[in-house]
């Protein structure tokens, strides 16, 4: 289902949390939403999931509008979309399998079929024969798990993940966000992704929007962002994530003035030694290794650039020219 | 110790346990309500899902004033209303009118407060996935609260005992009464002594079942 977002805005007293946010999110596609705490991500996800209204602005699914639905028209709406979130939110009243069940429920569907649909669920989310299980046996994964087979009981167009990792581990996140991105191809889902690690991103979705101050600063296909990120906030989510990284490998405590990137037809060529020639400048690689955004991959390193400011300006000029993008102030 | 005694304390203890338990039973049918109502109508923030601040204020404030009310004097006010109820202003059929209306707003308080524990991330949840209202209430709020809600029934049980003493001002009968009239009185102590024993029993028993059944819920969280 494709959602359409067109100048939204949400105060809260003097806090504009939602500033003029407009977007195109395409269907059957894992969509990623950034920012930093406080940039406006969770009024967002709450404005697009139907939780709360904007104080201006639309909201579409597939050219229905939705944010003014009301009674009964909304709890129906509601039921066609699933959610995920950071804490989890399960009932710990009921097990895994009557967490699963209570969407379900709610609709008013058939106890039989219910139980089936369970066990078809949990096996979905590798949890067989774990529906007895309380939820505070589970590990956070395992939770997330269920949380994910209770969002997409009902079958629902649109699957919203509020930090669906951010409170699990980089092992769970990966494993969470293979899930997520199986069950998006399997059952043709539009998915909508709040975080603000950019690991998350990176892995999982094809398009990201970066939220800042309550605005959309950029938005595009991952790889080109991650190629050639244009906002300070893109660039710092970035940086950050090329120092945790765990596919650099990283032979220097001291962390490089610049970070290269190097995509697709650029990877093939000698460029490094081709300015160092050229331009007699030197180079002091801190880290360097192969990031896969999306589907490209993506070569990156980390250095320094000697032996004075001339030959740095004069580096930084070709490496663009050979198509490098390159971070970092001359 | 004779056997008239302890008849007449088996007696007023069998009247105390159905004043006790009438009234708890009539004052969640009451309290219930009031407490859901007060829980729901609340801010956004304190996990209300229909905020109603006028509404909440106002019953608010009546559940307070009827709180507030000496259950002394209170059981006294109400003899009309017992006399209309059941029939009768005497009698421990009687005592249960004032003993439920006394515990209501007490039951009222302790629900809203269990309510308020729920995790309203979990509300939250619920309410994405389309909930209803009442279903909100019935299958998310209750269920979530039962814990607390279960602490609170004992916590409203064992108060109940401690009301249906003063019963006995009214004709009530049971164990306050029995320890008034016989001990106090008629100056037999040994009355008082076997009065308060049974009651500090009933308390103990009440305390340990419900901590155990509190105890049971938890472990299959």
């Amino acid at each position: 289902m494709h959602i359409r977002l067109s100048n939204l805005k949400r105060d809260y007293g003097s806090l504009h949390a939602v500033q003029d946010v407009s977007l195109d999110i395409p269907s059957n596609t894992i969509y990623g939403i950034i920012g930093r705490s406080g940039a406006g991500k969770s009024t967002l996800v709450r404005l697009v999931s139907m939780l709360e209204r904007p104080d201006a602005g639309q909201v579409y699914f597939d050219d229905e509008r939705v944010d003014n639905l009301e009674g009964r028209a909304l709890i129906e709406k509601r039921r066609r979309i699933g959610m995920i979130f950071q804490n989890f939110n399960l009932f710990s009243s009921r097990d895994a399998a009557g967490n699963i069940a209570y969407p379900m429920e709610i609709c008013g569907m058939d106890k039989a079929y219910i139980r089936k649909r369970v066990d078809e669920l949990l096996a979905l989310v590798g949890l067989e024969g774990r529906g007895n299980a309380p939820i505070s046996t589970l590990s956070g994964g395992q939770k997330q798990r269920v949380a994910i087979a209770r969002a997409l009981a009902c079958q629902p167009d649109i699957l919203f993940c509020d930090e669906a990792t951010s409170a699990l581990d980089p092992q769970t996140t990966r494993s969470i966000l293979a899930l997520i991105k199986e069950l998006q191809a399997k059952m043709n889902l539009t998915v909508v992704m709040i975080t603000h690690q950019m690991e998350v991103v990176r892995d999982a979705c094809e398009r990201v929007a970066v939220l800042d101050g309550g605005r959309i600063v950029e938005e595009g296909l991952v790889s080109d962002i991650f190629a050639n990120p244009h906002s300070e906030v893109t660039k710092d989510f970035l940086s950050h994530l090329t120092n945790v990284r765990d596919s650099i490998v990283r032979w220097s405590q001291e962390d490089g003035r610049f970070t290269l990137r190097f995509r697709g037809d650029t990877t093939d060529e000698p460029i490094i030694s081709n300015v160092s020639n050229e331009t007699g400048a030197v180079f002091n690689i801190r880290a360097a290794g192969v990031q896969h955004v999306g589907d490209e991959e993506m070569g990156v390193m980390v250095l320094d650039i000697g032996p004075d400011e001339r030959h740095v300006r004069e580096a930084v000029e070709m490496l663009k020219k050979y198509g490098v993008l390159v971070e970092g102030d001359v | 110790m004779d056997a008239q005694m302890i008849s007449q304390v088996l007696e007023a203890t069998g009247e105390t346990l159905v004043m006790v338990f009438f009234s708890t039973l009539f004052s969640l049918v009451l309290g219930l309500p009031i407490g859901v109502l007060l829980h729901i109508t609340g801010r956004e923030q304190d996990g209300g899902i229909i905020p109603q601040p006028v509404f909440n204020s106002v019953l608010s404030r009546i559940v307070n004033v009827l709180r507030s009310f000496p259950f002394i004097i209170l059981l006294i006010v109400l003899i009309p209303l017992s006399r209309l109820i059941v029939g009768t202003s005497i009698g421990t059929k009687a005592a249960i009118v004032p003993l439920s209306i006394a515990a209501a707003p007490f039951v009222a308080r302790i629900i809203e407060s269990a309510l308020k524990e729920v995790d309203p991330g979990v509300i939250q949840a619920a309410k994405s996935m389309g909930s209803t209202n009442w279903q909100l209430v019935y299958k998310v709020l209750i269920p979530e609260a039962m814990p607390a809600l279960m602490s609170g029934l004992t916590l409203t049980i064992i108060n109940l005992i401690g009301y249906s003493a003063m019963a006995g001002t009214i004709g009530g009968g049971g164990l306050g009464d029995l320890a008034i009239r016989y001990g106090y009185q008629r100056f037999r102590p040994s009355y008082l002594v076997a009065a308060v024993i049974v009651i500090l029993v009933m308390v103990e028993i009440i305390q340990v079942v419900g901590d155990r059944i509190v105890k049971k819920m938890m472990a299959r969280r």
